[in-house]
């Protein structure tokens, strides 16, 4: 239990009710390890954002259980009235549109949430600029996001994700608005953090060539998710 | 920790302050609107002061000489001084007259006194160029905002009058420039005001007796008289209409500017309101026009108290900002206002106060409707 990151047992999701139900996720029960990179892979409509969101306490699932790491956060009801600060802890955020503030320069953007952390601004910034260096625009610390190009901006929202050293991250296709090599640049690094920092790493993308860089796969059939190595994904054995 | 108002304040800074003193102009507005009416109820008041008379004897059954026609016959002043406690007394007329200027009409209000009299209602402190009225006949004292120089030529009825003396800041209960005239040229110009008037009377039988009648009688007491009880023992004996100062002041607020105050503080308050819906509005609208970068704040788990803060913030500063701009604004242009504008700082801390209030609000309703939103809807479409 010890290296497990994320847990769901018998997740369900659905929208509205009676003429308007929608049933997007029936059946989500999986484990997803520290340090692992797992792939989320399904189509259209499937409810992958579904079940991110639902993974980072953003949208209340129907039934089901959920715990993130130690912590049950879940159980048919929120065990925690502090969802927010699960999230600002414990999970980084990744999406397609990097949703910097727009009002606040790269710096700021990165050392938010570790300031309202209770991180120091100083050491905030310290980290902050080492991460930007890792993602070579250290030298756009002080610019507003307006100024800087979509593959950097989206350097900068990865940055901002792993600034609070998170314990998971959710990406919801990280990387659809990058070219090919620089996905590939951005998945490996992901794997990289993964091990590093042992963090598990749920990354949404509709593109397979990033398969192979995945630890796990997980996909959405019939409103069930399967949690997939990378063999049994590709020999489509299960599904 | 960070603050986010100042950050989002000085990311789009020209627009907060071009927003700030639009809403600064408004408020500006509504200052000198509030001045405009403490100004009526100065400048109602203005000549009763420089006259300070204590008593007022008008004709009977009437609220004159202001506030409704009084005619009295010349020898009541002498009479009123056989009253016990009377010191002095002097006989003034009022009317309201067009005076030619730069070829157009100016409205005016004509105070005739005795030149030689024993009360002078021109106030010495007003007077800042020439002197007072030192002849019996064709001298004037105008007001500075008529725009008449010294020893200019006026013609008014039958005569030409020559400006001896130029006041400032003397206007009648309405707010009409005032000029004043020597009691004999007064009488002439509101009884017999034209050659043809004098003829046409002749010849109807009418005997003038306008050198008879003024519109009132004003009198001073002798110190350790109440001017009440004095006021009581003419009106006994003459079969007069007599006030005090204060009475007179009263009826001039009550009765005379009551309606014109009321229009205007009507006016006023719907201004206010008005003012204080678009503060509303626009602090509504400025919280909800960030609402997509807070619901990925909220996202993100920055928690509400730093979301609340940076709207209460931003609010307050707008308020107060549009304050500062409506105080400059309103002392910039209230000297160009043809009639007295007073400022005063209560009412400004009255506004101020009003305008923090309702920016509260307005951000309350706007933090409600933010706190409430959806984060997830944050990445939606
Ligand atoms: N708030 C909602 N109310 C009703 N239905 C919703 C809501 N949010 C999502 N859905 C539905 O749930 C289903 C799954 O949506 P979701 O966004 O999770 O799909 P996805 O797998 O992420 O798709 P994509 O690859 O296009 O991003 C869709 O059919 C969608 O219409
Ligand atoms: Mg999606």
């Amino acid at each position: 239990m010890d290296n497990i990151a994320i847990k769901t047992q018998n997740l369900v999701k659905h929208f509205g009710k009676g003429d308007t139900l929608v049933e997007v996720i029936n059946d989500a029960t999986f484990e997803i390890k520290k340090g692992e990179l797992v792939a989320l892979i399904a189509p259209s409509g499937a409810g992958k954002t579904t079940l991110l969101m639902m993974i980072g306490c953003v949208l209340t699932p129907t039934s089901g259980q959920i715990w993130l790491g130690e912590e049950k956060v879940y159980d048919n009801k929120w065990l925690t009235k502090e969802k927010r600060r699960i999230r600002r802890e414990k999970i980084g955020f990744i999406f397609q549109a990097h949703y910097l503030i727009p009002f606040l320069n790269v710096i700021e953007n990165v050392t938010l949430i570790p300031q309202i952390n209770g991180v120091s601004l100083k050491e905030a910034k310290k980290e902050a600029l080492e991460l930007l260096d890792y993602f070579g625009i250290k030298d756009k610390a002080n610019e507003m996001p307006a100024n800087l190009s979509g593959g950097q901006n989206q350097r900068v929202a990865i940055a901002r994700a792993l600034a609070n050293k998170p314990e998971i991250i959710l990406a919801d296709e990280p990387t659809a608005a990058l070219d090919s090599k620089r996905s590939v640049d951005v998945v490996k690094m992901l794997k990289k953090i993964a091990i590093e920092q042992s963090v598990a790493v749920i990354m949404v993308t509709h593109d397979e060539a990033m398969v192979p860089l995945c630890d796990r796969v997980l996909t959405i059939k019939d409103k069930k998710v399967y949690n997939l190595s990378i063999d049994e994904y590709k020999n489509k054995t299960v599904v | 920790m960070i603050n986010l108002a100042y950050k989002d304040v000085s990311h789009a800074l020209g627009k907060f302050v071009v927003t700030s003193m639009g809403v600064g102009m408004l408020l500006g507005i509504v200052m000198i609107m509030i001045g405009v009416y403490r100004g009526m109820v100065i400048d109602a008041q203005v000549l009763i002061n420089d006259i300070n008379a204590d008593i007022w004897v008008v004709q009977e059954n009437t609220l004159g000489p202001f506030a409704q026609s009084s005619r009295v016959h010349t020898d009541l002043k002498d009479s009123i001084k056989a009253i016990d406690g009377v010191d002095k007394s002097a006989n003034l007329t009022f009317q309201n007259i067009q005076m030619p200027i730069n070829g157009t009409d100016e409205r005016a209000f004509v105070v005739g006194y005795d030149p030689f009299g024993e009360i002078n209602p021109i106030n010495p402190k007003t007077i800042i160029k020439g002197r007072a009225i030192l002849k019996e006949h064709y001298e004037i004292v105008t007001t500075d905002k008529l725009g008449y120089k010294l020893n200019e030529k006026i013609a008014l009825g039958r005569h030409e009058y020559r400006v001896v003396g130029i006041t400032h800041g003397t206007v009648s209960s309405g707010g009409d420039p005032l000029v004043f005239l020597s009691l004999k040229d007064a009488q002439e110009l509101q009884f017999s005001y034209s050659n043809f008037r004098i003829r046409s009377d002749r010849e109807r039988g009418i005997k003038s007796s306008a050198q008879q009648l003024v519109n009132c009688a004003v009198a001073t007491l002798k110190s350790g008289y109440n001017p009440q009880m004095v006021a009581k023992e003419i009106q006994k004996y003459k079969h007069k209409s007599v006030y005090t100062q204060s009475q007179e002041k009263e009826i001039l607020t009550k009765n005379l500017i009551k309606m014109a105050s009321k229009q205007i503080g009507m006016f006023t308050v719907i201004l206010i309101i008005v003012s204080t819906i678009i503060i509303a509005l626009i602090i509504y609208t400025m919280t909800l026009e960030k609402i997509k970068e807070i619901a990925i704040m909220k996202l993100l788990g920055v928690p509400n108290s730093l979301i609340i803060k940076m709207i209460a913030q931003e609010t307050l500063l707008m308020g107060i900002l549009a304050f500062f701009f409506g105080l400059i604004f309103s002392h910039l242009i209230y000297t160009k206002f043809p009639k007295r504008v007073v400022l005063q700082n209560p009412d400004a801390i009255m506004l101020f106060i009003i305008v923090i209030v309702a920016s509260i609000i307005a951000s309350l309703i706007g933090i409600k409707k933010v706190i409430s939103a959806n984060p997830a809807e944050a990445i939606g479409g």
